[in-house]
């Protein structure tokens, strides 16, 4: 293997990596301040090193250390300490593997040779998904089984319930999915999704709507969101946990950081099925209306257009922190905050659209455009699946739970014969179009 | 007697279909996120122990002050009758002499424990000299360590009578 292809091949697995695992402060620190916000209160604000709170980003760095230097206890009535401490792993692992399939740029070209930008460059792609992320809700299951409480056992009968009445309908809502793109590999159907349908045509501008999945497909698109939530275990389907009717279900008897493995492992998840949604329904990492083709061919014209959205975003920012980041009393570390952050990130901007002027200025090889189309889409990618995590948070503080033979209704009476129905109208019209 | 009947509701195509309700669910928390995130003054939340409370009423008892004679001296003729009465007995008083020819005997040591303090006046009932009052106004006292809530004479002193009180 040449220099080149390790470098992407560590920056794949390292973005797999911290979308999955590293993300888990950030999704804990949007939990509680969007979670606030919508309950008008404020969240976390106050933790802070050297008067650095980031919007209370701290304290959930403060929390995982607490998780870490806790006494690892495991309860003396557990009768099976093997499946009790190998329950949290696969919980975790799986979740974390679930990401490694998804694409999160246009196959990358450099110097004639092509790059999967995928953590496990496979194309198995959704059958990978779908094997990964029922797995980890065994782990859930042996969890809570051999935790020896009957709040675990209650769970665990609570979860297998769940996953009888959501994997159907999921996987149906992917055959129908499957039947539009014609292939299970995810950077196949994202380079579907760049396409255009054309609805009329004005002097060879063709006008109309990027093929995303969720404009295709929009009854999948809700059967697969609903079916993802529950595969996530996130409200309203957390059944599992229950906090309010079972203490905490299965990692009741859980702590320190095999508790942590659990938690992170839900964050992993969560993340991993919001960047399934974004893959499959939403684009993936395609900006709409621009596929990789046009950025390749109008490279100047995009960096242009992000160095002056860069600029807005800061100036939006600054303005908001001007007027938000406020602390009560003047002589605190806290109250120089919001200052400091302002240049920091005016600095920011400026170093970057200077680099992209440069770029502008210079010039770029083959490589290099093909490189800084690939970063341009990891960031659209980002974009997205921080916007559908940011859904999963509020939709989390907005529904009720439903009770587990609710979520059996739900899935058995009106998501699998809506799949079904949805297959046969996918299967006739793809046949009858012949495409 | 009246029957009333109360309407059944979920049992039409809307209510069945779930989705305008979730969508209106969806809504109503997605204005109040943006509200509070455009201008994080609509909060609720108070921020203590930087912004105190205000409604609390000014006839709660709130933390002691050490009442002055007219010339400014110390009232307290170190009696003990505080420290006596105190059911969580958080009062240590060190009496000694006096020469001011006012009294016999002052505290030389007057701290209180406020830890400790059940905030039940009775010290304030016990005093014979009016000396102990719990009139400051003050009723969150906050602090980082135990040490901070001992407090000594000098404060006790320099504690004053509550500017919310329009009369004496």
């Amino acid at each position: 293997m040449s220099f080149e292809s390790w470098i992407v091949v560590i920056v794949n697995i390292l973005l797999a990596v911290i979308l999955a695992v590293g993300t888990t402060p950030i999704m804990v620190w949007w939990e509680r301040r969007v979670a606030g916000f919508i309950q008008d209160r404020t969240g976390p604000n106050r933790c802070s090193i050297y008067g650095f709170r980031l919007g209370g980003l701290i304290q959930s760095f403060a929390d995982m250390l607490k998780l870490v230097f806790k006494e690892d206890f495991s309860p003396t009535h557990v009768k099976y300490k093997f499946f009790y401490t190998i329950a949290p792993a696969i919980v975790f692992f799986c979740s974390f593997l679930t990401f490694a399939v998804i694409p999160f740029a246009d196959v990358l070209v450099i110097d004639g040779f092509e790059y999967t930008m995928q953590a496990i460059p496979t194309e198995l792609g959704i059958m990978w998904f779908l094997a990964y992320a029922g797995l980890a809700t065994y782990g859930i299951i042996l969890g809570g089984y051999s935790s020896d409480s009957k709040f675990g056992l209650l769970s665990s009968v609570r979860a297998a319930a769940q996953v009888v009445s959501y994997e159907a309908a999921m996987g149906l809502s992917i055959i129908s999915m499957l039947v539009t793109y014609g292939t299970i590999h995810l950077n196949d159907m994202v380079v579907f999704q760049g396409q255009i349908i054309e609805f009329f045509n004005i002097g060879g501008t063709s006008i109309g709507l990027p093929a995303w999945g969720i404009i295709m497909q929009p009854l999948a698109a809700l059967i697969f969101i609903v079916t993802a939530f529950a595969e996530a275990n996130r409200a309203p389907f957390d059944i599992a946990e229950g906090e309010s009717e079972i203490v905490a279900g299965y990692h009741t008897e859980y702590s320190a950081m095999r508790f942590g493995l659990f938690q992170v492992g839900e964050y992993a998840a969560m993340s991993a099925s919001s960047a399934i949604i974004v893959t499959l329904f939403f684009g993936g990492y395609h900006i709409p209306w621009v596929d990789t083709q046009t950025i390749q061919s109008n490279i100047d014209v995009v960096f242009g257009v992000i160095a002056a959205s860069l600029v807005v975003i800061t100036f939006v920012l600054t303005k908001w922190m001007k007027k938000n980041y406020l602390w009560a009393d003047e002589n605190d570390s806290r109250a120089r905050e919001g200052k400091i952050l302002s240049k920091a990130f005016w600095m920011m901007t400026g170093a970057v659209c200077l680099v992209l002027v440069l770029f502008i200025i210079t010039g770029l090889g083959t490589n290099g455009i093909n490189i800084a189309t690939a970063a341009i889409q990891i960031g659209t990618f980002l974009v997205k699946f921080f916007l559908m995590s940011l859904v999963f948070i509020w939709v989390r503080w907005t529904l009720l739970r439903f009770r587990y033979d609710q979520l059996q209704m739900l899935g058995w009476k009106v998501l699998l014969p809506l799949a079904i129905l949805n297959i046969f109208i996918t299967a006739t019209v793809v046949v009858v179009s012949g495409s | 007697m009246g029957v009333k009947t109360v309407p059944r509701h979920g049992s039409s195509l809307k209510d069945r279909l779930y989705i305008p309700a979730i969508a209106g669910g969806m809504k109503t928390t997605f204005k109040h996120f943006i509200t509070n995130l455009k201008d994080t003054s609509n909060l609720r939340t108070t921020q203590y122990p930087e912004v105190q409370p205000n409604d609390i009423t000014d006839r709660y008892r709130g933390v002691h002050r050490l009442t002055k004679r007219e010339d400014d001296s110390v009232k307290c003729v170190a009696c003990y009758m505080c420290s006596t009465a105190c059911p969580a007995e958080c009062i240590d008083i060190v009496a000694e002499e006096r020469f001011d020819g006012q009294d016999e005997k002052m505290p030389k040591k007057f701290t209180i424990d406020l830890l400790e303090c059940v905030y039940c006046g009775y010290c304030v009932d016990a005093c014979p000299c009016d000396a102990i009052r719990m009139d400051t106004g003050i009723f969150s006292l906050t602090g980082k360590t135990r040490e901070e809530f001992v407090v000594d004479k000098e404060y006790l002193l320099n504690n004053e009578r509550s500017k919310d009180f329009d009369d004496d």
